[in-house]
């Protein structure tokens, strides 16, 4: 039984980052759409379970240690969806609006986030994807490909991590960005 | 301390990645005698050499390990998950 | 007479002229000069003053190990003193000042130290500052912090950035001379990951300042080739003025690139200095060796130098040392500096070869002396002279310039950082690092290896040990020397008779022979002792040049061999760092993470004044036009919500969703109180205790559903809680179904609290919020703006008042808060902050981490019957049990008033009897939490108070040690106002 003016209230969607990459030819940040996120625990063994949902459900599956994964997208609203056809055994947590998605790439992308995080990223192959420190702040890593990765923030932090970020990355984007 | 622990989930990450909780005991039973909980609460070895304690990978998988360190080297000689193996005394 | 540019040679641009300036005076030095080689070709051997002493001092050394050649470069925020001038690349534009004198460099009042000298000997802070103590803050300290020192750093903030960067590899290669080259080629070649770091701008150590020629070609351009291929392989990375400063465990080394320390305007969008952290499966030390210098009267004054030193700025920069050159030596090595000078057309007057058979033959033309040795030097700004020992007489000699040649110590530093003992090898007369180092290997001079062929051959042979235990087979490189001039090692020399004048052993420190002497003499012979009575090896060099020859005096002393005088213990860091590479980029703003709620916006457009709670930003109060003063704004806020209805951020609670099919048994261990039996769409208060009894953490936990339920802790417990809970179920009980996830980051939440609450929400909630349908405790999902959005609804309170909590999704949060506040201003609906939060729980006497501050117990704070007594097993349940916790002197939970209402206290502040005194033995608590309750026109407050609700009514002193504050209180219930609806504990 909503008030008039409820009813008439524009609800907005504030995403955390402001929507401009920055970018240089060697390196290049990213603000991805605030779309979907979702976290899912379970056994560890029954990865193929999830990725059968993810795959069929257009996510794509990132690992993040035994028995825990993010399924991530472009489109918002998509929760349900996947966690309704999630097979039992499994738990589903919406966190759409709990991550927020940066992606970061160009030659340069490894000397960059070499500044953050102490994970060997020569190693790090394309697919794997993990949670690391970037700085202070812990960060999901997702190597997408050989110059491209992206980083899963906690909102609260995602401005920090993005200032840091410009920081990290000034001396290939050519200018400072404080 | 050590400046790198091989997470067995994660592999090798810095130690800011990990916080520490103390020596690796079980956990008496609810009902042990007294003295076995005011041991457990209470009272630690500080054995100089390996020392098995539990870390978190707070920073990382979230898993909690069992890090065997040398309280003397700080060399860590095995890191592991700690709910592999039952912690709490029968 | 004095030191000079050769018209050729040298590794310079010739071409280039760059302009600088030192204490004012104009010069010009080349692209490739240092700053003490472009002074030194400037006529400018005078460069700075001792530290206790004032004397002249020069340029000893042509590296890192400078002692003497301290200088201030730049200016205003970008002063940097004690740079080594030996260390700066020249560049246009680089001003530097001499330090530790006044009124100047050339007229020091300082230098009248030097008549004292007999009181400034070892020991004198303890022994002239002695008595009265009085005295020693006031007047000694300031009087010896002005007389003795370095340079003086800027109070303004250094305007450059500076970074932080890891690095892996498969070996990291520390120097660039003939040993590391060799190393990184074969080990790169075999496609090892390198890293090969210098501390010079140029790679190649002391290949620049050779004159051999290597495969047929000059030794500087054999290590240029060397580095194009390097250059070449994609694994091999290179780092020019990089130090390695450190050996850490894990074999982590630490690292110092002066990214941009050679220029006159750093660019902003890259660092000044960049602090590696290098991760080296193995690591190969090709650090080299430091020639020793001698010791001999007046050995500091200009023109003394190191002989290795005289060979790089001859060679490597083209500067002659004087116009009358003596070579003092004890080993073959001065030859080489022999040859150097005469091919470059400096007169080289004698060769005091301390030898009576030298190894070498010479052809030269200057007068050999052997079985000599100098015993004094003379000059004052500038050595003039030497009186020689020699076959028993005494002879002086004419010379503007002398090569010390004493003889070399392995910089063994980094070898020693993790703990490791140097060992002496009497066949070398050297420490060598200790045997098998794991993950360490030592090549070339610093083995105590003699000569370019067998350092080009160990860089080699070792890197190819290195590969093969890493899996890769690396091919030979061979290289054949010319001219190469191996000196084999000698006995030092510790002759003193004759000498007249001091003879220093620590330059930097002023430390000469007899302190050594007295040292030992007063009892602190001991290494470790001699160190700190003398000051000897703890200056900025830490004893680089002087640690060697001060262990071999005090061996000598003591009368045995430097094996058991042992050394003092290497530590990181192997030159100074600069704080700025230490702190990285964590600055300003970036000193610590920012966490921004997700209704940051709309507090700051409705005026919130922000206060760090943890990396938190939160909403302190929220002034309004007119208010004078941030009590009026929190007034208000709380007399609102009590009135009316207030509307307040509290997103950064901890909110972790609990799920499985044991969920309910599991949250049943971690509370105190049960947790099996709360009826789905129910929240109920928690205690969490620590295994020791006391309190951990409190806060509300919601049944969504049968298997699903909603956590929220403290604001500042929330990770501490996460890690905990995830130790219970991963460690304590692995064997249960439950899964967990911190969601506090998903959920926007807002706490609407006050009379009018309910008519405010349920113009935005869609579902039936009377007492009937949604009562104390309710917590349900619910639909919002007509089924726009869905969030979750607690009927919780933290101010007990009508009150709800809402969470909604983030990125929604600020467009809700709008809302609410749009729909409740015909309520009168306010936002207020943590201010009024506070005030409003005090009142209430609901407790946060300001009581429950791991001292207390359910029964201190007065939930002791919330302690389930039949659940057979829950987190602190067999501790809580310890008889010490039910003694009746326990502090317990109390309120505190002024007697006088206009008067306030601190929270802190420790109660006290009436007319007791201030003692830990009339201690009766102290308060915990106090503000300003605008109802009852008084501040009140909590306390923890022995024997608690015993005293309510009880008059007592509140003292505030700190402000010397007494105020006449008494202690009460600490429920300030009655009638709660429910709350904390209900």
């Amino acid at each position: 039984m909503p008030d008039p003016t409820a009813a008439a209230f524009e609800l907005t969607h504030r995403p955390v980052l402001v929507p401009v990459a920055l970018t240089s030819p060697c390196i290049a940040l990213l603000p991805l759409p605030e779309g979907t996120v979702i976290q899912i625990l379970g056994p560890a063994a029954r990865v193929e379970d999830v990725c059968a949902i993810t795959d069929a459900t257009g996510f794509s599956l990132r690992g993040n240690g035994p028995g825990q994964w993010f399924a991530v997208g472009d489109e918002p609203d998509k929760f349900a969806e996947l966690a309704a056809t999630l097979p039992d055994g499994f738990t589903a947590i919406d966190q759409s609006h709990g991550r927020v998605r940066i992606a970061i790439e160009g030659e340069s992308v490894g000397e960059v986030l070499a500044k953050g995080t102490g994970v060997d990223l020569a190693l790090f192959e394309t697919g794997r994807a993990a949670t690391t420190l970037i700085g202070h702040v812990a960060t999901h890593l997702a190597r997408i490909s050989d110059d491209r990765f992206e980083l899963l923030v906690t909102r609260s932090f995602a401005e920090n991590v993005w200032d840091d970020l410009k920081i990290m990355a000034a001396e290939y984007l050519g200018v400072s960005h404080e | 301390m050590a400046s790198l622990i091989s997470c067995p989930h994660c592999g090798i990450r810095p130690k800011e990645e990990y916080a520490i909780k103390g020596a690796a005991l079980p956990r008496p039973a609810p009902d042990a005698p007294r003295s076995v909980w005011f041991d457990h609460v209470f009272l630690r070895d500080n054995p100089r050499g390996p020392y098995e304690e539990y870390w978190h990978h707070a920073g990382g998988c979230r898993r909690w390990l069992i890090v065997t360190r040398d309280t003397a080297t700080h060399e860590v000689l095995a890191c592991r998950d700690a709910g592999a193996e039952p912690a709490v005394t029968a | 007479m004095s030191s000079y540019r050769l018209s050729a040679g040298g590794l310079i641009d010739r071409a280039t002229s760059l302009s600088f300036t030192f204490d004012g005076r104009d010069y010009a030095g080349h692209d490739g000069d240092t700053l003490a080689s472009a002074l030194l070709a400037n006529g400018r051997r005078l460069v700075g003053r001792s530290f206790k002493y004032h004397r002249p001092r020069g340029i000893v050394a042509a590296g890192s190990a400078e002692p003497n050649a301290l200088v201030t470069i730049g200016r205003g925020g970008r002063t940097e003193p004690n740079t080594r001038a030996t260390m700066q690349e020249l560049y246009a534009g680089l001003e530097a000042r001499s330090q530790n004198r006044w009124p100047s460099l050339d007229f020091d009042l300082g230098s009248l130290n030097g008549l004292f000298s007999p009181f400034l000997g070892a020991g004198f802070y303890y022994k002239t500052f002695m008595w009265p103590g009085a005295l020693w803050e006031k007047l000694y300290e300031p009087l010896i912090r002005r007389a003795a020192g370095l340079g003086q750093a800027t109070r303004e903030a250094d305007p450059d950035r500076y970074e932080k960067t890891w690095a892996h590899c498969d070996l990291l290669v520390v120097g660039s001379g003939p040993a590391g080259l060799t190393a990184a080629l074969t080990a790169g070649r075999a496609g090892l990951r390198v890293i090969l770091a210098d501390e010079q701008f140029a790679f190649g150590g002391s290949l620049l300042s050779e004159s051999a020629r290597i495969d047929g070609m000059a030794a500087p351009d054999y290590a240029a080739r060397c580095v194009e291929e390097l250059r070449s392989l994609p694994s091999v990375r290179l780092l020019s003025r990089t130090t390695v400063i450190g050996w850490y465990d894990s074999n982590v080394f630490g690292a110092v690139e002066r990214a941009q320390k050679h220029v006159a305007m750093p660019k902003g969008h890259r660092p000044l200095e960049r602090f590696w952290r290098i991760a080296a499966k193995h690591a190969l030390l090709a650090t080299g060796a430091e020639e020793r210098p001698l010791l001999f009267g007046g050995n500091d004054i200009p023109g003394v130098m190191l002989a290795g030193a005289m060979r790089s700025y001859l060679n490597r920069y083209g500067v002659a040392p004087g116009r009358r050159v003596a070579i003092a030596t004890t080993n073959d090595s001065g030859y080489a500096l022999a040859r150097d000078l005469e091919r470059a057309g400096v007169d080289l007057v004698a060769i005091i070869d301390s030898r009576t058979q030298p190894t070498i033959s010479y052809h030269g033309r200057a007068r050999v002396m052997s079985g000599a040795r100098v015993t004094d030097a003379r000059g004052g700004k500038s050595l003039s002279g030497l009186t020689v020992a020699v076959g028993g007489r005494s002879e002086t000699l004419a010379v503007d310039a002398l090569a010390m040649a004493g003889g070399f110590s392995p910089i063994i530093h980094l070898a020693c950082h993790r703990g490791g003992k140097p060992v002496w090898a009497e066949e070398k007369h050297a420490f060598l690092a200790p045997q098998d180092l794991d993950g360490v290997t030592l090549a070339g001079s610093v083995t105590g290896a003699a000569g370019i062929a067998a350092c080009l051959a160990d860089g080699a042979a070792q890197a190819r040990t290195v590969a093969a235990a890493l899996g890769k087979k690396a091919a030979h490189i061979r290289a054949d020397v010319e001219d190469d001039v191996v000196a084999a090692p000698q006995p030092p020399l510790f002759s003193l008779s004759g000498v007249k004048g001091k003879a220093f052993v620590d330059f930097q420190n002023d430390v000469h022979v007899a302190d050594l002497g007295l040292a030992v003499r007063e009892g602190f012979g001991h290494v470790e002792l001699a160190k700190r009575y003398t000051t000897t090896g703890m200056a900025t060099d830490q004893g680089k040049l002087s640690n060697a020859n001060a262990i071999s005096l005090l061996a000598q002393a003591h009368g045995v061999s430097p094996a058991e005088v042992g050394t003092t213990t290497f530590r990181p860091f192997y030159t100074p760092v600069s704080f700025g590479a230490l702190t990285g980029a964590a600055r300003g703003k970036h000193f610590q993470p920012v966490r921004k709620s997700p209704l940051h916006e709309w507090a700051a457009k409705n005026g919130a004044v922000f206060v760090e709670a943890g990396l938190w930003y939160r909403s302190s109060w929220f002034p309004r036009t007119g208010e004078t003063g941030w009590r009026e704004s929190v007034d208000r806020e709380v007399l609102t919500v009590r009135a009316a209805a207030g509307l307040c951020d509290v997103s950064t609670l901890g909110k972790i969703e609990i799920s499985g099919r044991d969920a309910a048994t599991f949250l049943d261990r971690v509370y105190c109180n049960g947790f099996a039996k709360l009826p789905v769409g129910k929240a109920r208060y928690g205690l969490m205790l620590r295994e020791d009894g006391m309190i951990y953490d409190d806060g509300t936990t919601s049944r969504l559903s049968e298997n699903r339920y909603f956590m929220t802790t403290t604001t500042a417990y929330a990770a501490g809680v996460m890690s905990h809970l995830e130790f219970c179920a991963q460690v304590l009980w692995p064997d249960l179904d439950v899964q967990m996830a911190s969601v506090t980051d998903q959920w926007a939440q807002l706490a609407i609290a006050g009379p009018q609450s309910r008519a405010i929400l349920q113009k935005i909630v869609d579902e039936e919020l009377s007492e009937e349908a949604f009562g104390f405790l309710a917590a349900r999902e619910v639909s919002l703006f007509g089924g726009r959005l869905n969030g979750l609804l607690f009927r919780i309170s933290f101010s007990g008042e009508l009150a709800y909590e809402l969470a909604v999704p983030a990125g929604y949060g600020e467009s809700v808060a709008d809302a609410l506040m749009a729909v409740g201003e015909a309520h009168g609906i306010c936002a207020y902050g943590v201010e009024a939060l506070n005030v409003l729980r005090i009142e209430k006497g609901f407790v946060t981490h300001s009581e429950i501050n791991g001292t207390v117990t359910p029964a201190d704070i007065g939930l002791g019957r919330m302690v389930s007594r039949t659940k057979t097993d829950f987190i602190g349940k067999a501790m809580l049990a310890r008889e010490g916790l039910s003694d009746p002197v326990r502090l317990k939970l109390v309120g505190v008033m002024p007697l006088d209402p206009a008067a306030s206290f601190q929270p802190g502040s420790h109660i006290l009897r009436e007319g007791e005194e201030a003692t830990l033995e009339n201690d009766q608590g102290y308060a915990t939490s106090a503000g300003y309750s605008p109802h009852l026109k008084s501040t009140i407050g909590l306390a923890l108070v022995v024997g608690g609700a015993e005293r309510h009514g009880e008059q007592v002193m509140i003292w505030n040690n700190l402000r010397q504050q007494y105020t006449p209180g008494r202690i009460c219930d600490p429920v300030f106002l009655s009638a709660a609806k429910g709350g904390q504990g209900a």
